[in-house]
């Protein structure tokens, strides 16, 4: 049995040194970095760009948080990804000029940047909830517009005064993990207003977010996509804010611009090395 | 005579007494075991009444040898043998690294260890063992996939990258229970290998070793347990990308990482799919468990 084990394990071994040898080098040099498909960051970007789901390269890596995604871009010279504008970390990684614009705020806001998406909250369809309408006021107000606008788009113009309605209760929301962070701290800034209420935020995702508002679990929704045909049905919905989609490569990557395109040729596979978009890296 | 009858009746009524605890110990046992069945039961109920519709629908020979798997697009693919293929390359790696290097250490803290390190030996394989998996993924993720990148090319995120942290991840397992096993083979053993002119290594891997067989067997194949089903450090250093690798320094997707990835996001079909995916992870070890029992059999 022993000799037997001990085949198995070299016969694996074997395997795995042969392919090693056969495999190295057929691959372009661009690391190609994606998110997992259901990801709301993914769907709008693939959308963005013009790509089906199931377009995306074979071999592409499908990182399963922003985090991976910027540590993966952080790590890997030749790297290419994307994450929400609002988790840009540009200590760690270096932003690209999209069509000839840099990834900023200001450019979503005046629609110049393309890679942008909405932030949805949808609740349950003819569902009543006093709080939850006072907190969406709140979300569409002037004090909420200082929170948004610090790293997202706010959405509403002419915003009004938002006035405590002395409301007390819980109120639960959860989704997509890009809104996490500005709805938490938005719910942060309603409760100051409000003493007597709750707001517990979870992330999950898109999905999740609206499956759980369909079903009533939770009071609201996040989605950080258009809502589905099929989710339209069930929920109402509103976008709260704007984001970007930034387009990050390693620091050490010599490229500035990237043109629409020539990310769609990336992430189809039709570009395999940075040669084919015109980046050249210097000798070592 | 009548004082005898009292005092018969009287031990009589404490053995009663005594019954009446051991039937309710016994209830208490039988619920135990009942509970146990049945969250096994549940879990395979559950699993299987739900894979079974997708199954259907999508044919188990696409399923199990589809080599697409484009969930989201309007004519849906579902095929996991990339899947399959990740999973048994992932597994079959990790044990390659930690097997080895397991087993050599449980030998080493059995015969070899000075007391004083094997003070330090111990706590360390337990708090080893008691590191959560997602620190052992970020971990793959910040140190050794940038290695690999380095060594290979691409992202460094590949099959390579996830078994040498698996292989990481299953030794405190191998290692204590080998130890164990080793250290349970009577002594007198080791002592007459050594009397008939035996080195202590030719007695400690050729009669310690093989007396131990079934220990270590055990070891290793809980050790295989752990690395077919490990999910969340995996997800994080695999590359998930749903294809055939080309070579150890490719990405694969393994079962676990299919089902964690899109869980949160599936609806209809593609819920049922991932629900399928892990009745196949299930039947996978199954099958395992099941031809281990037959190894050993026959080495009996």
């Amino acid at each position: 049995m022993k000799k037997i084990l001990m085949a198995a394990a070299s016969a694996v071994l074997a395997c795995g040194i042969g392919f090693a040898a056969v495999g190295c080098g057929t691959n372009g040099d661009i690391v190609v970095i994606s998110r997992e498909s259901g990801s709301g960051t993914r769907g709008a970007f693939m959308e963005l760009i013009g790509l089906e789901d199931n377009e995306l390269v074979a071999g592409a890596d499908e990182a399963n948080s922003t985090d991976v995604v910027t540590s993966s871009v952080e790590d890997a010279e030749k790297a290419i990804g994307y994450i929400s504008l609002g988790s840009l970390d540009t200590s760690r990684v270096k932003a690209v000029q999209v069509d000839g614009v840099d990834a900023s705020v200001a450019n979503v806001k005046n629609d110049t940047y393309k890679l942008s998406r909405p932030f949805n909250v949808a609740w349950k369809k003819g569902s009543t909830n006093e709080l939850r309408d006072d907190f969406l006021k709140y979300v569409a107000s002037e004090q909420a517009q200082t929170i948004i606008s610090a790293d997202y788009i706010f959405n509403v113009e002419d915003a009004e005064t938002y006035t405590p309605a002395e409301l007390s209760g819980t109120l639960t929301i959860g989704g997509s993990s890009s809104v996490t962070k500005l709805m938490q701290a938005l719910a942060e800034g309603y409760m100051e207003l409000n003493d007597g209420v709750t707001i517990t935020v979870t992330q999950s995702d898109s999905g999740t977010g609206m499956t759980d508002a369909a079903s009533g679990s939770i009071d609201l929704g996040m989605a950080s996509r258009a809502l589905k045909d099929s989710e339209k049905e069930k929920l109402e919905s509103t976008a709260i804010a704007l984001d970007g989609i930034a387009v990050i490569v390693n620091k050490e990557n010599p490229c500035t611009n990237l043109t629409v395109e020539q990310l769609k040729k990336i992430y189809n596979g039709e570009a395999k090395n940075w040669s084919d978009v015109d980046v050249t890296f210097p000798e070592k | 005579m009548a004082e005898k009858v009292v005092s018969g009746a009287e031990t009589l009524k404490r053995r009663q007494k005594a019954d009446v605890k051991e039937l309710l110990m016994k209830i208490i046992f039988i619920i135990a075991a009942v509970a146990f069945i049945a969250a096994v039961a549940v879990i395979c109920i559950f699993i299987f009444a739900q894979a079974y519709p997708a199954i259907r629908e999508i044919g188990l020979f696409q399923f199990l040898f589809g080599t697409h798997w484009w969930p989201t697009i309007d004519e849906p693919q579902f095929g996991i043998a990339p899947m399959i293929v990740g999973s048994c390359y992932v597994t079959a790696g990790a044990l390659v690294i930690g097997v080895p290097i397991g087993l050599l250490t449980a030998a080493f803290m059995a015969f070899y260890c000075p007391k004083g390190i094997y003070k330090v030996m111990k706590p360390a394989t337990n708090i080893l063992a008691g590191i959560p998996s997602i620190v052992y993924g970020y971990f793959g993720l910040r140190v050794i996939v940038p290695m690999i990148a380095d060594i290979g090319g691409g992202s460094g995120k590949s099959i390579l990258a996830a078994s040498v942290v698996l292989g990481i991840m299953i030794l405190p397992t191998i290692i204590s229970v080998s130890e164990n096993a080793l250290r349970a083979v009577p002594k007198n053993y080791f002592e007459g290998a050594v009397a008939l002119g035996a080195t202590k290594e030719r007695a400690i891997f050729r009669t310690m070793f093989p007396a131990a067989k079934s220990g270590v067997m055990t070891s290793v194949i809980l050790g295989l347990g752990r690395v077919i089903g490990e999910t969340m450090a995996v997800v994080m250093i695999c590359g998930n990308s749903a294809v055939f690798p080309d070579s150890i320094f490719d990405g694969v997707r393994t079962m676990t990482a299919n089902i964690v990835l899109e869980l949160g996001y599936a609806e209809g079909l593609h819920r049922s799919a991932l629900i399928a995916t892990a009745a196949v992870l299930f039947v996978f070890i199954l099958i395992i468990t099941l031809l281990v029992s037959l190894i050993r059999k026959k080495a009996k």
